[in-house]
């Protein structure tokens, strides 16, 4: 990550840590509305890249905030939630590895059962999986100026991959921390229902693969291949 | 592992350009042949397809030139690679030896060796096969028994290898022998190239229950191969086999060898698909293009030198679900017969069938989730 993004990662989760009991009014102070913003039109110059990063720390601090509205526009929004998604992911499963480190039963801490094991690393590729389709969704929105009629594919593909992921997730996170993870005390409720909404919002399983199928389906067999190919070697020319 | 961002995939040189060479290459080159041989395409054995590919550049491409190779970066090596995966082209003769056994050579191996194997691996002649399990060495690979013993005629070897790919065409066999004598476990082991002419070696085929010859019984009795076998360091076996292993499990194979399927399923659904048909389309092109990013990534942080252990392990878990899942979910919604003839329903049983043996080869399920547990801290 560059120098630039580490810091306004550092800032937004400062910011995000005010904005979870003052509300949206930090978040509009610090200027995160001006995050796609221009330079020369006194915004932030930000990409999407930028605003992955930004939106993986909202996920996990304020998910109940409307960051994502805030920051890009209606068309931007099913895009905007896998970066959420992820981020939210990513603090389950960090949430349920501290969890089975620390829990102990039958004399040693539940991370030493291989069933155990076994399921966090299900969990594990899960997230990896979204986290990548995030940055790679990222990745082809920066190379086509944040146009989403250019990038329907991979928000398609994203986004469902996303969605996919939150049963696994949400099920595997809860499992592992028994009783006290379905307490409203502990912190997983926190980011395993915001999950469980955000597989419905912008778009659901039937929404996205119905689209995307259509549309891999007009490429025809081999042209699937081909389009996917070129889509990506393209984003590479462009960076 | 938590929060890592994708590598980028970033090789040198016209990529679009190296592309369409290939597809051109293809058209051109490829056997029209059986559908199903398109399936599982890197065990599809063809010598004169693999010589003719060696001859056109595309074997060998990372190594240098002075072995025969192309001296092209990783990555393009990758592009190349994807696309004949994805073409379905007959791979499988010179597979390991490109894919594993020439980078491992060049590697570790003497200057005899590299000047001995190399130039025949890039030519795409030269065929290699994998010697790592045994009757008694599975999941364990630390419990092989087959020894090597140094002598001053040579190494005496005398064991047994099983699953053994490709060892009834193969010259080669890069094996995992214990070489130090009272040695327990993943220490005292070394890596040895031997000649499969060499006499005292016999390879007994095992018919797989596809009812294809893919891998082999190979026996060892007393034989005698030369000092300068050894490959690398006497007694750093267990070391060079990881290394090898991570070629062996992070390339795009792990996701695109049953792409065959897919093309035919979207041919058969026609560009107008009923809702649940395209609903399978989707789903299955979002985890694709999702494997895509990830095995990409991986190769990337390969190529950059670092080891992708864990993310090589994360594309092979998710690639062989998802190959494994693809045949089921296609028969589950597509009406048609067992032995019905036409192409989707050839590759359909072609891969039901094939598919149990994905998440066995190169590492089980459970012992891949094991490598993901421990990246994750908890063992
Ligand atoms: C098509 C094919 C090609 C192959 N080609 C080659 C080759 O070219 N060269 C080569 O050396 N080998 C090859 N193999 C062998 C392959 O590497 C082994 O099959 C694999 O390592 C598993 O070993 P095993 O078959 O002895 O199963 P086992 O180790 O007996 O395992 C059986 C089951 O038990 C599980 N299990 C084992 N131990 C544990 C544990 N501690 N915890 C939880 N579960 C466990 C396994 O995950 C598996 O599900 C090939 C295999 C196949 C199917």
């Amino acid at each position: 990550m560059s120098a630039a993004r580490d810091m306004l990662c550092a800032t937004a989760r400062a910011v995000f840590a005010d904005a979870a009991t003052a509300g949206m009014g930090p978040i509009e102070g610090a200027g995160f509305g001006l995050l796609l913003v221009a330079e020369d039109q006194d915004g932030f110059g930000g990409d999407w890249g930028d605003v992955n990063a930004v939106l993986q720390i909202a996920g996990v601090m304020v998910p109940d905030l409307a960051v994502a509205e805030l920051i890009a526009g209606q068309a931007l929004q099913p895009a905007a939630t896998v970066s959420l998604m992820a981020g939210a992911m990513g603090q389950a499963l960090a949430l349920s590895i501290e969890h089975v480190n620390m829990r102990q039963q039958f004399g040693r801490p539940l991370g030493k059962f291989q069933a155990v094991q076994q399921s966090l690393a299900v969990m594990a590729c899960e997230v990896r999986a979204v986290e990548a389709a995030a940055a790679a969704l990222a990745a082809r929105l920066d190379a086509v100026n944040l146009d989403p009629l250019a990038a329907d594919f991979e928000i398609a593909a994203a986004k469902l991959r996303a969605n996919r992921a939150v049963g696994v997730v949400t099920a595997i996170a809860h499992q592992v921390h028994g009783a006290i993870g379905f307490t409203k005390d502990y912190d997983l409720h926190r980011v395993t229902i915001p999950l469980m909404r955000w597989r419905g919002a912008h778009g659901n399983d039937t929404y996205w693969a119905q689209r995307l199928g259509r549309q891999a389906a007009g490429f025809g067999g081999r042209g699937l291949w081909a389009m996917m190919t070129e889509r990506s070697d393209v984003h590479r020319r462009a960076e | 592992m938590q929060g890592f961002a994708l590598y980028p995939f970033d090789p040198p040189g016209d990529i679009a350009a190296l592309r369409a060479d290939l597809r051109r290459w293809l058209a051109d080159n490829q056997p029209r042949g059986d559908v199903v041989a398109r399936a599982n395409c890197w065990a599809s054995f063809d010598p004169d397809f693999s010589r003719a590919l060696g001859a056109a550049g595309y074997i060998g491409m990372t190594l240098p030139a002075r072995y025969g190779g192309g001296d092209r970066h990783p990555l393009e090596r990758y592009v190349v690679i994807e696309e004949l995966l994805a073409a379905g082209a007959p791979v499988g003769a010179h597979w390991i030896a490109d894919r594993q056994t020439g980078p491992l050579i060049l590697r570790y191996g003497s200057e005899d060796q590299r000047q001995r194997y190399l130039p025949g691996i890039a030519a795409g002649e030269l065929y290699a096969c994998i010697g790592l399990s045994e009757p008694g060495a599975g999941s364990d690979l630390a419990a092989v028994r087959t020894t090597a013993r140094e002598t001053a005629e040579g190494w005496r070897i005398n064991g047994q290898k099983i699953w053994t790919t490709g060892a009834h065409f193969s010259h080669i066999m890069l094996a995992l022998v214990r070489s130090e004598e009272d040695s327990e476990r993943n220490a005292g082991l070394s890596q040895l190239l031997i000649d499969l002419d060499t006499p005292g070696i016999t390879v007994h085929p095992i018919i797989d229950m596809a009812g294809h010859h893919d891998f082999n019984e190979v026996f060892f009795d007393d034989v005698l191969v030369p000092n300068g076998a050894l490959v690398g360091e006497r007694g750093q076996g267990w070391k060079q086999v990881t290394a090898e292993l991570g070629l062996e499990r992070s390339g795009p194979e792990r996701y695109l060898s049953s792409h065959a399927l897919l093309v035919a399923l979207v041919d058969a659904a026609g560009p107008d698909p009923d809702g649940e048909m395209a609903t399978l389309i989707g789903e299955l092109a979002a985890e694709m293009w999702t494997l895509r990013q990830l095995s990409m990534s991986t190769a990337a942080k390969l190529a950059a030198g670092d080891d992708p252990m864990v993310e090589a392990s994360v594309v092979k878990e998710l690639g062989n679900a998802f190959e494994q899942d693809m045949p089921r979910r296609v028969q589950a919604i597509v009406d048609c017969g067992w032995d019905d003839p036409d192409d989707l329903a050839k590759l359909l049983r072609a891969l039901l069938v094939a598919s149990p043996s994905f998440s066995l080869r190169g590492g089980t399920r459970e012992v891949i989730r094991g490598i993901i547990a421990r990246g994750l801290g908890l063992r």
